[in-house]
């Protein structure tokens, strides 16, 4: 009996097999033919290390809502890749007055909620109000320089604490309004799911699985003729490379991925396949300026000098981040704000000689291991970096090589993320590798560099500014920009603090960081391109990604 | 009865050794959370929100160690395993939920499957000893086993999938489409099963040949299977009734492990292959210190084992009359 | 016994069998390359100097990876880590395992109770994914953090085995005659029980090697090994990472894979060899002798 028994199963095990084998082709081939039509679905593909949570809260603090943009809008729109050029959109017009403390809002008439309620001012006010509530929501921290929102008929008022200009990128730019008629009937919005999102904005969430999220077109989006497309998908990709090749293999039309040798790995294998990488802000290295020798600016100076971006960024990152100035102005999105007189100040990015003589004038000299020392004391760093991203372990590696070159005995640790940033912001590094978020202007990077507010004691953990770089001149440089609208005195203002990047060189900026973007340009049109830089490309950047969608359209 | 109740014992003591090593490890490393999910954005997120995250996970809570592990094992006992920080706001029992049956289909089918044609062969070869099966499928399942099974998954995707493009390499069913309950869908499922599937079976098959061959021969020497010779009795019912059976016995508890760390086994299988199980859920909660999701996998990675062991117990108690008379 | 007779028996054995004796050659060659890696690496295997993607050439005979590194380099340089990770933590292991599962047999009672109950408590609780977390907390897994993660994770397994034969062998003649003769217990343990488990000692070694080799190119493949030093694991990472099946490198994440899979192999060989010895039954028979034992 127990011998026909495990036969049979054996034989039953191997038809299995067989005839998932047999199938197999079949139905692949299926799922990659076909041409592109109004009905042909757009699937996106960036690759976030995770199963969908089909969470929706645009204040979601874990994890990308994938709402803001496309279901939940913004008052305006900034445009990081277009000089911060505002763009009205649920707001149709505002107005700084009472000496820039007082911000006003005129909403959009005729705007209606996906569910059919219209659209007013006391949304605004509500959403604003709920998250002075709610301090978890909050992530932008507005109400660290709001005083108070309210709405008189169709506009909304914000006062500031103190003049808080740039805030207005936060505050326009990125808070998802959301209904005040289904949100007050929330009991906790900030452990709410939100499965169900309505919002204003041209696609409507359709469908979620843990394996994909579906949405679908809003038939009455305020913005007539945009949103065409009839469903968007977006599948969960647990790992880089099966992202990759789900792109590769044409089966994805809008990606934001790192791929390694993106020419034979991407563009190679499907027709149409393209890419853009629009630089939008730094990837820096950051010296501990609390301890020798990075306390030493000529150290500093020495090891910007001595660090060669264009092989870091072309062994490292393949060339896709091209290399950063020391002016810390990322180009060519923000050059009209390069300043002259600190990029001839800096000179030669390159200059392994005058890093050497700046460390001699300093008093170092040569000892038996070939390295720089001072008062017996070896010119040794490290350098840490997230083990997880291995283009930033690669890049990290050039650069210890060639600090090593002028002298400077550096090591590469990489660490698991968690130790990784635990260790940067709380300081306990000699060098760390790492980016700010940035901004629409370069001054939103300078400030989360420059900051001394945003930083920490060592061994606390500081939001940004993790060198600990305290200068109350550069702090009043600063506080003079948020107060003012005046372009010139901005650009001044912006001059100087280029002037202390390059003669104090409190960040060493090595490469710019990108926006991954790649497209396919045979299914669908009205992507942003280095012509015309509309938006912010990137699947992860809100609310760019949504308003790139409403854009699109398919090709017939 | 004696023995059933040792083994009782020694599975909670188990289970305590587990829970409490679940509770201490986290605390003893360094991290946070909230920089944690900080970093996931890799700088998308405006710095001053660390505060607001922080917030929302109730961190910075300094509470007593002692006191955390008695609340600690009070809510494990009830099933209570809080928010996944790195699902927020979900439970992590409904996060769970959703990778369970995924690992439990290819890799419970799998390793059953690998069990029952490992058993098989290996009891087949053995009883062919010199034969044609038995001197060629050691060695070569001795090579297979020695490579490390997530290479052979980039193999198979490399080959089967990337080169030939005759399979899916990504997830439990076409991505786009919307589970439902027809023929297509199933067939999709073990569609995008197979690779997987063949990567699991492969390398753990050899295994279970080679410890049946090897239990096999040293009870076909055994008194009563030359008696049964002696009597005439067919082959086949010598090989499957009286040695099979008796030389399974040993691999019982060796396959109750097994099918417990089926949760676990294939961590990197479903990491090399999207496959959105519990082992991938394990690395993700690792790396975004997802402390709730990652202690309760880990516990239910343990109480897996635990029962499955409990249950070989109970089967090698009633299949073995030698245990009954221990002691 | 004395250990020079069972190590010549040993050898006698190793030379008649062919497995054995593919999985020595393996071993050997391998411990050559990791000795004296200088001798067989062409160029150095971290220098991103060369043309990066070229395929096979005599220059390169792996080629290069795409950051310019000579895969085959790489690849010799890598041979050390791997056989240290594994003798190392094979060592220790058996260590661990013999002390446990030896001192437990041996003394009985309370003693052999707890002992027991630890080892098998370390033989349920789930390795890999303990491993994981444990490695994704410390700080950048260095050589010595892993030997320490895979030693206290696997000698459970050696320990129940030792035991079991241990005290099978507990109550033999020779054993109680020592034991009357009053000879101390340590010589008791040295000098008439362990050498007689020599070959399921070895076998144990070879078991553990082969569980440390693979788990550690495991964790190093996803990245929780420190991905700065040379090793199979970590240029499978890279190849991994830099897409090298995809865009066109394959050889730079075949070849550490089958060098993995080769260490393995001999490990694996020779550890079932050792299981023929510890069991005589297993030893391959001719048909021929077995059709004459059956009829």
């Amino acid at each position: 009996m127990i011998g026909k028994f495990k036969a049979g199963m054996f034989a039953s095990a191997l038809a299995i097999v067989a005839s998932t084998v047999v199938i197999a082709p079949a139905v692949t081939n299926v799922a990659s033919a076909g041409a592109t039509t109004a009905s042909t679905p757009l699937n996106l593909a960036n690759e976030q290390g995770m199963l969908w949570s089909c969470s929706f809260n645009p204040f979601n603090p874990s994890y990308l809502p994938y709402s803001v943009g496309l279901t939940y809008e913004t008052l305006d729109f900034v445009n990081a890749l277009g000089n911060a050029k505002v763009t009205p959109w649920l707001a149709k017009s505002y107005a700084w007055s009472n000496s820039n403390k007082t911000l006003t809002f005129t909403i959009r008439d005729g705007v209606k909620w996906s569910d059919g309620v219209a659209f007013t001012a006391a949304d605004v006010a509500y959403t604003f109000n709920m998250l002075k509530t709610h301090s978890a929501l909050d992530l932008n921290a507005v109400w660290t320089v709001l005083s108070s929102v309210s709405t008189t008929g169709n506009t909304v008022t914000f006062n500031f604490m103190n003049a808080a200009v740039p805030f207005f990128y936060y505050i326009a730019g990125q808070v998802a309004i959301v209904p005040q008629h289904i949100w007050s009937k929330i009991a906790n919005p900030v452990t709410d799911p939100i499965t169900k999102p309505v919002g204003t904005g041209g696609y409507l969430m359709n469908k979620c699985t843990p394996q994909n999220i579906q949405w679908t077109r809003n038939a009455n989006y305020w913005q007539k003729g945009k949103a065409v497309i009839k469903t968007v998908n977006m599948p969960a990709f647990l790992d880089n490379n099966t992202c990759n090749l789900y792109l590769a293999q044409g089966k994805s039309q809008w990606g934001s991925q790192f791929i390694p040798s993106i020419k034979s790995s991407y563009v190679a294998k499907s027709a149409g396949n393209s890419y853009w990488f629009p630089p939008v802000a730094n990837v820096v290295l950051f010296p501990n300026l609390t301890k020798a020798p990075l306390s030493d600016v000529a150290v500093r100076k020495a090891i910007s000098y001595g660090i060669n971006r264009s092989s870091v960024s072309k062994i490292g990152e393949y060339g896709y981040e091209p290399a950063a100035s020391q002016t810390g102005i990322v180009a060519p999105t923000f050059s009209k704000w390069l300043s002259a007189a600190a990029k001839s100040a800096q000179g030669k990015s390159y200059n392994p000689t005058k890093a050497k003589n700046l460390l001699k004038a300093a008093g170092y000299a040569k000892d038996a291991n070939g390295y720089f020392a001072k008062g017996g004391k070896e010119l040794a760093v490290t350098i840490k970096t997230n083990g997880g991203y291995s283009d930033w372990v690669a890049s990290m590696q050039v650069v210890a090589t060639n600090l090593k070159a002028i002298g400077i005995n550096a090591t590469v640790v990489p660490e698991a993320a968690n130790t990784f940033y635990a260790d940067v912001y709380n300081g306990n590094f000699d060098l760390a590798y790492n980016a700010e978020s940035g901004g629409p202007t370069p001054f939103y990077e300078f400030r989360q560099w420059l900051y001394s507010k945003n930083s920490a004691a060592i061994g606390t953990a500081a939001a940004s500014n993790w060198e600990r770089f305290n200068s109350p001149a550069v702090d009043s440089l600063l506080n003079q920009y948020t107060a003012t609208v005046s372009a010139a005195t901005q650009k001044s203002i912006m001059n100087k603090l280029q002037n202390i990047l390059v003669n104090q060189v409190p960040v060493i900026p090595v490469l710019e960081e990108v926006d991954w973007f790649q497209f396919n340009k045979l299914a669908f049109t009205g992507f942003p391109s280095a012509k015309n830089p509309y938006a912010q490309p990137g699947l992860y950047n809100e609310p760019d990604w949504g308003y790139v969608l409403d854009n699109l359209k398919p090709i017939k | 009865m004696r023995y059933l109740v040792r083994r009782i014992g020694f599975l909670l003591i188990a289970l305590w050794a587990a829970i409490t090593l679940n509770f201490f490890i986290p605390r003893l490393m360094p991290g946070n959370p909230a920089i944690a999910m900080m970093a996931k954005f890799h700088g998308h997120l405006n710095p001053a929100s660390l505060h607001a995250i922080e917030v929302a996970f109730g961190i910075h809570t300094h509470e007593n160690i002692f006191v955390a592990y008695v609340q600690y094992i009070g809510n494990t006992l009830q099933g209570n395993f809080g928010t996944s920080l790195s699902n927020f706001p979900n439970s992590v029992t409904s996060v769970i939920s959703k990778a369970l049956p995924w690992t439990l289909g290819l890799v419970g089918i799998t390793t059953i499957l690998g069990f029952i044609i490992g058993t098989a062969v290996g009891a087949i070869a053995a009883w062919r000893r010199g034969g044609v099966l038995d001197s060629v499928l050691p060695p070569v399942f001795i090579v297979v086993s020695a490579f490390p099974y997530f290479w052979i998954g980039l193999m198979a995707i490399w080959l089967f999938a990337i080169t030939l493009n005759w399979l899916p390499f990504l997830g439990g069913y076409t991505e786009t489409v919307t589970p439902t309950f027809t023929v297509s869908f199933i067939l999709d499922i073990l569609n995008h099963a197979v690779l997987p599937a063949f990567t699991i079976l492969i390398t753990s098959i050899g295994g279970w040949i080679l410890t049946m061959r090897n239990n096999m021969i040293t009870v076909v020497a055994e008194d009563y299977v030359k008696m049964a010779r002696a009597k005439g009795l067919r082959p086949r019912r010598i090989l499957w009734q009286y040695a099979g059976r008796n030389a399974l016995l040993p691999n019982l508890t060796g396959f109750a492990m097994s099918l417990g760390f089926v949760i676990s086994g294939a961590i990197l299988v479903e990491f090399v292959f999207n496959y959105p199980g519990v082992g991938f859920m394990l690395l993700q909660a690792v790396e975004n210190e997802d402390y709730p999701l990652m202690q309760a996998l880990f516990l239910l990675i343990t109480v897996a084992v635990l029962v499955a062991i409990f249950l070989s117990d109970i089967a090698t108690a009633i299949l073995d009359p030698r245990t009954r008379n221990q002691e | 016994m004395k250990f020079s007779t069972i190590v010549k028996g040993i050898w006698s054995f190793i030379r008649r069998d062919k497995k054995a004796m593919a999985g020595t050659f393996i071993l050997f060659g391998l411990l050559l390359i990791a000795a004296f890696p200088n001798f067989f690496t062409p160029h150095d295997p971290a220098a991103e100097v060369y043309m990066p993607g070229v395929g096979l050439s005599w220059n390169h005979i792996l080629g290069t990876t795409s950051f310019g590194q000579d895969v085959f380099s790489q690849l010799i340089a890598g041979t050390r880590q791997s056989m240290m990770i594994a003798l190392v933590v094979g060592f220790l292991c058996t260590i661990l395992s013999v002390l446990v599962g030896i001192t437990a047999a041996y003394a009985g009672g309370w003693l052999d109770d707890l002992l027991s109950l630890m080892t098998d408590v370390v033989l349920v609780i789930p390795t890999f994914p303990l491993i994981i977390v444990i490695t994704a907390y410390l700080k950048s897994a260095s050589f010595w953090l892993m030997v320490f993660v895979l030693v206290v994770t696997g000698w459970s397994y050696g320990a129940r085995q030792l035991r079991v034969q241990a005290l099978s062998l507990r109550n033999r003649d020779y054993l109680l005659a020592a034991r009357a003769r009053g000879e101390s217990s340590i010589y008791v343990i040295f000098v008439e029980l362990i050498p007689p488990m020599t070959s399921l000692i070895v076998a144990n070694f070879l078991g553990a090697a082969l569980y440390a080799v693979l788990a550690e190119s495991s964790l190093q493949f996803i990245g929780l090994g420190d991905i700065s030093t040379q090793s199979w694991g970590t240029m499978l990472y890279w190849a991994q990472n830099n897409a090298a099946l995809n865009a066109g490198f394959p050889i730079w994440a075949l070849a550490p894979g089958i060098a993995i899979a080769l260490l393995g192999s001999a490990l694996a060989l020779l550890n079932y060899a050792f299981d023929e010895i510890a069991n005589p039954a297993l030893r391959p028979v001719r048909a021929k002798q077995l059709r004459a034992v059956k009829s």
